[in-house]
């Protein structure tokens, strides 16, 4: 690989990855043996591990390759990769150890029919995991990264039908997410104080990063994700429970590479961030915990997974303690530690899974004898135990003897010395018990369980283990020296400056050496005691388990679920309550007494004027207001109180016509009428049941109760503030608008409109207008869909009266409720909707010069339209007014009518909506103050769509009843009332 | 390109429901206009969004040829232009994911149009640089909204509606309120010559009242702590194609108002709305992502989501650097994308189920039957949490990033819990539906809504998460154009 060519091993994998899938969801997948494929797979990754060696020689001089592409260069974030002895090392143990536990995994999943995804999730780990470590920067790490953790996720939900599979999962995730989080953050910290996000110029800015006040933050953010990831004490806590994934994954992942990303991270930022007392003392302090904690709760596992999943802990903690350290001996053993590590322990964890898929359990209380049946896995897992257990001549060994090399370095004090080699020798004694005892209990003995039934398994299931366990004993031969090279540079990458790696196992008789024979004869005595020593560790009970931090980690979000969920009950009171009074603080947040207390004190009454007769008329309407709202509010009836709302609105009329201001008043008094009949006509539509419990309700809300002391808190304080608002305005008003003498020199010239209004309304603002009949419009639309089609949630069918039973037939042609109503009322509907459409179209030709517009002339004729409902009844007007089932229609013409006349003057004069005279284009003969203009056409557009809007009210309001029940119902009530009074005249 | 093409992402979707108005008898039809009218606007507002951005210039039409603080200005700056851009995309995708829908609502004769005027209300509200125009577009949205929601097949609908519609009112009173104080202090509406007379006279004393109200309407309409409380109960009820919709794109006008309101209208009381945003934002990271947890329901859950989600957004705008401000504008386009899908992907289980409802109790397991979905669900669960390589990780990463250059640790650290909780409830509802064991005797129905629109949108949230760099380059100029409210002034009524 060149520079150029660095993503290769990356993108190879993930080809396998899309490949993998591919095959899986084809029908090839039914052709293809498990193992078959697995191997096809494992091509991919040992391609990729071509690719790492090759390239490895060429980097021992301690250079690095780097790789990158702008990525978002706005940020200039590049993605880059970064290629040196050290990630080299790392790639050869993902891909080595992958192609082995591809080929192992076909074997171990043989039969299974989604064993294809499987595969896809490990080749996508794969690739993620070699994309973490060559990652060249901090962004494309963390992509990487977060890739690792999702597909580890996925990977222990393999089997998610089993609730521990999921749990285990979902702890991972959470743990490993919840730090990869915080490494993010620190790693943007970190960037933003080096300058750039990318490792080069990170590893060239280890002063500045030491030096900022900043480097506590990142140090514990960034440790932390890499605790995190790596199992540190006390996030270890989900690596056991991780085991619920199939081994394979157990091994690949969780022992050999995924576990060891944190450890990558720690030591590529090593020369950067590291030989500082922080650095020191955090990693030193938490990867001894760690390894003393793994090592003691190792031995206390009756599960072999568990057993080798606490002692990678265990080895995980030694690791972080290494790169603590500032001494070239520490990452010497480092490395090879590294090496040793995923050697031995991918082998024990392949073996320990032919174990159990071959005899069902791996619970050591069960198995036991197994030599005979299992041969080779025996001597498999013996070598891996030696090697683990640090016994020459195996690698595992000579990890050990660097490791107490590193722990006994002249440059500790001696106490440090004495307290970090007795804790190494007592965890290494703990390791070599559970070696001993992994072989022992499996392999050696009598068979526990009679139930228990073994044999071998299959040569290439053998062959994966196999390789690793035997290049755990070619340290001891000669040529292993070759190898040197690449792990020093591979060291000194991590270290920062050169360090000398050697691989002789025998280096004399020193303090290692003694100290390592102490923890072999330590380590045999715990062995051989075991039973007594397991017993006893189950006698301590665990008294600070830090899986009940998780849990109540856990439980606590749930208990502010629970509150943020109860909180959020669909009280609407109390949802009104908090926003108002929220408002009201935001309001007050701003500032805004101080200028009303100024007002204030300087407020003087006003003195009263000339105009004293209108001053009272005003006072009185004033007053007409305040009271009929009150009324509103008060008034137990329905009706009383929906007749007392309009005319509180009526007596809004008033004083806009004392104002004076006739245009607002004019549309006042029409809509507030309309109003009313669309609220009574809802009303007469409501079953009587449903209205009567209505105002048992309202009653009772109105009685006294303490909430009503609180409720009424809220409208006082909502209330003054308002006051406040108008208050102030009033006083401070002298202002004149900016806009209003434009619009008075203009309306005439160029809108052709002496009522500015008018103007306003069609030219000035057209825009608004046109949405406002949108939403008059739509709502008309709303109605029509709740009545009809909302309802239908409540058991209405929607089905309409077609045919009414013979006796009820005469009452079709009542008023509404089924009132009788006089001709004299009927002569008056008669006279009332030609008059209404006189009026309309006046109010639409002239409303550009007079009060009025085609808003009013649309609600006078609905409301001559509502005064038929009322006085004929539904059927009888719809018989009389066929035109009115084109009320949609109408709403829809009516919007066109605006959007084409718009689109006519945009054509012509170059602007949407400006105003255009056509009937002065093209000189039509018309009357005396009518203009045939765009201003027309909106009028008309405007009455129609309000018309239009009213009727689609109107024919939902005035039906007499969806189905054909309730309109029967409804009719026989009336009947039943009108033979009622009949006897009431009579008698 | 002529200013006057600014009306049309307005005007299209509002002929069109109009017209769709005619059809009600040919629902096919009507559907098909619909979509097609929607399409087409979308592809228009692409085309002005490339124009002003190319160009670095605000298109600005004079509704009407009325010089600028007499009529109705409509704006077209970049702000705008991505807010509807976005509002538009995920509209067509509701439309498109109605089509296929087997709600009831989708088959009654006005459901088209209002989804139409829907649009038309977001649409307008973005576009209109007149703050009662605002008003006015904001209502269409209410009412369109509102119906429906009333007319969803969920048992609450109607009842949610109603919530919706009053607390929409109240909404509409401050807004109103807001606008008065501000006429009556500075004498005009539009927001530009607002903006430039506040600048010159910070001493009128209705001011502050219109900042608070103003404030105060956005929050409701952007569902901010503690003004959110429609917001679950609402969007949960609303029928799926609807509540994609509202959950992504029309809260994001709260946000679009309190972007104007720090960068144009309110300078001098920047600082004091943005310290109230951060502390309203990271209280809706935790109470939306508490409630998400909490919940019994995956839409519900998203609802709640959305909530938390725009915490995020609300905390972007308070810090208020130009980088903050890109990240904010990311933020709130690449949630829209996810949480659309997320939402169709839930009503899709849902559209499975026996009882059309997406309550766990009546959906856990149903998702081994669907194992596409569940895909789909999942890269979106990875998108709401911030996980590469989805879209959700360019913002979050953003987010982080001007945190750390504005320095504001807390917020930050806060916000990284907040995520971790993201993960959580979205964790928990993908292992509910897809992992565990069905209820005993649950019916799983054989066909449901089709899954094209999330499909669309999820290979968008990709795309956006491997191919970041338009997106973000078109953000960091937006926030470059912000960062100069003179800018916005002197477009719309010259110097």
């Amino acid at each position: 690989m060149s520079e150029t060519t660095l993503f290769w091993p990356i993108l190879i994998v993930f080809i396998g990855a899309l490949f993998a899938l591919i095959i899986g969801l084809s029908p090839l997948r039914q052709r293809l043996s498990i193992p078959l494929f697995a191997t096809l797979l494992a091509i991919f990754s040992f391609s990729a591990f071509l690719l790492d060696i090759s390239t490895w020689p060429s980097l021992n001089d301690g250079r690095a390759l780097v790789w990158q592409i702008n990525w978002l260069p706005s940020l200039g974030l590049t993605l880059s990769l970064y290629y040196d002895s050290l990630s080299a090392l790392f790639v050869f143990l993902v891909s080595g150890i992958g192609t082995l536990v591809l080929i192992y995994a076909g074997q171990y999943l043989k039969g299974d029919e989604n064993a294809w995804r499987f595969l896809h999730y490990l080749l996508l780990f794969m690739g993620s995991m070699i994309g973490v470590v060559m990652a060249g920067d901090i962004i494309t790490l963390f992509i990487f990264w977060e890739g690792t953790s999702i597909t580890s996720y996925l990977l222990i939900a393999y089997k998610s039908k089993y609730e521990e599979a999921r749990e285990g999962a979902f702890k991972a995730l959470f743990i490993t997410g919840g730090g990869g989080i915080a490494m993010l953050a620190g790693l943007l910290i970190v960037a933003h104080v080096a300058g750039g996000t990318d490792f080069v110029t990170i590893l060239q800015s280890g002063e500045a990063l030491r030096n900022s006040n900043l480097y506590p933050v990142m140090l514990a953010l960034v440790a932390f994700g890499a605790f995190t990831k790596s199992a540190q004490f006390p996030a270890h806590i989900w690596l056991p429970d991780a085991m619920s994934a199939p081994t394979p994954a157990s091994a690949y992942l969780h022992s050999a590479t995924m576990v060891k990303a944190g450890i990558y991270l720690l030591e590529r930022l090593n020369p950067a961030m590291g030989s500082t007392e922080a650095w020191f003392w955090l990693l030193t302090l938490v990867g001894g915990i760690t390894m003393l904690t793994g090592a003691y709760l190792g031995l206390k596992q009756n599960d072999l997974k568990a057993l080798l999943a606490y002692s990678t802990i265990s080895q995980l903690g030694v690791f972080v303690m290494l790169i603590g350290q500032e001494v070239e001996a520490a990452f010497k053993a480092l490395i090879i530690g590294i090496l040793a590590h995923a050697l031995y322990k991918s082998a024990l964890f392949m073996v320990v899974g032919i174990v159990d898929h071959e005899t069902g359990t791996r619970n050591v209380t069960r198995l036991g004898g197994l030599r005979r049946a299992m041969p080779v896995s025996f001597v498999l897992a013996t070598i891996g135990a030696l090697s683990m257990a640090g016994l020459p001549p195996l690698f595992g060994f000579l990890a050990k003897e660097t490791l107490l090399a590193a722990a006994v370095h002249p440059t500790f004090s001696p106490l440090e010395s004495y307290l970090l080699a007795s804790a190494i020798v007592v965890a290494g004694a703990l390791l070599l018990a559970q070696s001993g005892m992994l072989v022992y209990e499996t392999f050696l003995g009598q068979a526990k369980d009679k139930s228990v039934h073994a044999h071998e398994a299959p040569w290439p299931m053998l062959l994966a283990p196999a390789i690793p366990a035997l290049l755990s004993l070619t340290v001891s031969l000669p040529n292993a020296r070759t190898v040197e090279p690449y792990l020093a540079s591979a060291a000194a990458n991590a270290f920062g400056t050169a360090v000398k790696v050697s691989l002789d196992l025998w280096t004399g008789i020193n303090t290692p050496l003694i100290l390592s024979v102490v923890a072999i004869t330590l380590g045999s005595l715990l062995f051989g005691q075991r039973a007594q020593v397991r017993a006893w560790q189950n006698r301590i009970p665990a008294t600070v388990s830090f899986n009940r931090v998780y849990e109540s980690a856990l439980r606590l979000i749930d208990a502010g679920a629970y509150w943020a969920t109860r909180l959020q009950g669909g009280r609407l009171r109390l949802y009104l309550a908090i926003m108002l009074l929220s408002m009201v603080g935001l309001v007050l947040r701003f500032g805004a007494t101080l200028p009303l207390v100024n007002l204030l004190a300087n407020l003087t009454w006003p003195t009263p004027t000339a105009d004293g007769e209108l001053a009272i008329l005003r006072i009185f309407s004033l007053v007409f207001i305040v009271v009929t709202a009150l009324a509103s509010v008060l008034l137990e009836r329905d009706f009383a109180a929906i007749l007392a709302m309009g005319a509180s609105g009526l007596g809004i009329v008033a004083l806009m016509v004392l104002e004076p201001a006739p245009d607002v008043a004019l549309v006042q008094v029409v809509v507030d009428i309309l109003a009313m009949v669309i609220l009574v006509l809802a009303l007469a539509r409501l079953p009587r049941p449903q209205r009567r419990k209505a105002q048992e309700l309202t009653l009772k809300l109105k009685s006294f109760r303490p909430g009503l002391l609180w409720d009424g808190f809220v409208a006082l304080s909502v209330g003054a503030l308002v006051t406040a608002v108008t208050l102030t305005a009033l006083v401070s008003r002298p202002r004149e608008s900016l806009v209003t003498p434009y619009f008075e020199e203009n309306a005439k010239p160029l809108a052709g409109a002496t009522d500015i209004v008018g103007a306003i309304i069609v030219d000035f603002r057209a825009l608004d207008t046109l949405i406002e009949i949108s939403v008059f419009g739509m709502a008309g639309v709303g109605m029509y869909m709740l009545l009809r089609y909302a309802a239908r949630k409540y058991g209405d069918v929607g089905a309409q009266v077609e045919e009414l039973p013979a006796p009820i037939q005469r009452l079709r042609s009542r008023g509404i409720g089924g009132a009788k109503t006089s001709s004299f009322v009927h002569a008056l509907a008669y006279f009332s909707l030609p008059l209404a459409l006189v009026v309309a179209i006046t109010h639409i030709m002239y409303g550009h010069d007079q009060p009025g517009d085609g808003f009013t002339s649309g609600v006078i004729v609905s409301l001559a339209v509502g005064f038929w409902y009322v006085v004929f009844g539904y059927y009888e007007t719809q018989r009389r007014l066929p035109w009115l089932k084109y009320d949609a229609q109408m709403v829809s013409v009516g919007l066109l009518l605006v959007v084409l006349s718009g689109l006519l003057a945009a054509f012509i004069n170059g602007t949407f909506l400006s105003p255009l005279n056509f009937g002065a284009m093209l000189a039509l003969p018309l009357p005396k103050g009518f203009y045939l203009s765009t201003a027309f056409l909106f009028e008309v557009a405007i009455s129609l769509t309000v018309v239009g809007s009213v009727t689609l009210m109107l024919n939902t309001l005035g039906h007499p009843g969806q189905t054909q029940e309730e309109a029967k119902a409804r009719l026989q009530e009336i009947a039943r009332l009108e033979e009622e009074n009949e006897k009431q005249a009579k008698g | 390109m002529n200013a006057n093409l600014l009306i049309l992402p307005v005007l299209i979707p509002l002929s069109g429901a109009a017209v769709a108005l005619l059809l009600r008898r040919a629902r096919r039809v009507q559907a098909d206009w619909t979509l097609g009218t929607m399409l087409t606007s979308l592809v228009v507002s692409v085309l002005l969004l490339w124009d002003v951005w190319q160009n670095g210039r605000a298109l600005v039409l004079q509704s009407g040829g009325w010089p600028a603080p007499f009529g109705i200005s409509l704006v077209g700056d970049l702000l705008a232009l991505v807010m509807v851009v976005m509002s538009q995309l995920v509209i067509s995708m509701g439309i498109l994911y109605a089509l296929g829908c087997k709600d009831s609502v989708a088959q009654y004769p006005f459901f088209y149009p209002l989804f139409l005027t829907l649009g038309v209300g977001l649409t307008g509200a973005f576009l209109t640089g007149d703050i009662f125009n605002l008003f006015v577009f904001a209502e269409l949205l209410v009412i369109s909204g509102t119906v429906l929601t009333a007319v969803s097949d969920d048992k609450y609908g109607t009842e949610a509606a109603y919530k919706y519609f009053y607390i929409s009112l109240l909404a509409a009173t401050f807004l109103l309120l807001a606008v008065g104080s501000l006429y009556v202090s500075y004498g005009t509406l539009n927001m530009a010559d607002l903006a430039a007379r506040i600048r010159v006279d910070a001493s009128q004393p209705l001011l502050p009242y219109a900042v608070g109200f103003l404030m105060a309407a956005f929050m409701i309409k952007g569902a901010a702590f503690p003004f959110h409380f429609w917001q679950p109960d609402f969007h949960t009820a609303a029928p799926t194609p609807v509540h994609a919709v509202l959950s992504s794109v029309v809260v994001k006008l709260g946000i679009y108002g309190f972007l104007r309101m720090t960068t144009l209208l309110f300078i001098e009381q920047t600082p004091a709305i943005q310290a109230i945003l951060i502390v309203a934002g990271i209280a809706g990271i935790f109470y939306g992502g508490l409630g998400a947890t909490g919940t019994y329901d995956a839409k519900r859950m998203l609802a709640y989501s959305t909530m938390g989600q725009l915490g995020f957004i609300l905390v972007g705008i308070g810090w208020g650097t130009p980088l903050s401000i890109a990240a904010a504008i990311v933020f709130a386009f690449n949630h829209s994308l996810i949480k659309a899908a997320m939402l169709m992907l839930a009503g899709t289980v849902a559209s499975r189920a026996s009882v059309k409802s997406a309550a766990y109790s009546v959906v856990t397991g149903l998702g081994r039957k669907l194992p596409f979905v569940g895909v789909l669900f999942f890269i979106g669960s990875l998108g709401l949490a911030g996980i590469p390589p989805t879209n959700g990780f360019i913002s979050k990463m953003l987010l982080f990033r001007s945190g750390i250059e504005a320095e504001s640790y807390l917020p930050l650290a806060l916000m990284g819990v907040g995520s971790a909780i993201t993960l959580v409830y979205t964790m928990r509802a993908f292992r509910k539906i897809w992992w565990e064991e069905p209820v005993p005797g649950i019916k799983f129905k054989p066909a449901g809504d089709v899954v094209l629109a999330p499909t669309l949108l999820l290979l968008l949230v990709l795309a956006l998460g491997i191919w970041a760099e338009p997106l973000v380059q078109l953000a960091l100029d937006t926030s470059t154009w912000l960062a100069d409210y003179g800018l916005y002034v002197t477009a719309v009524v010259g110097n």
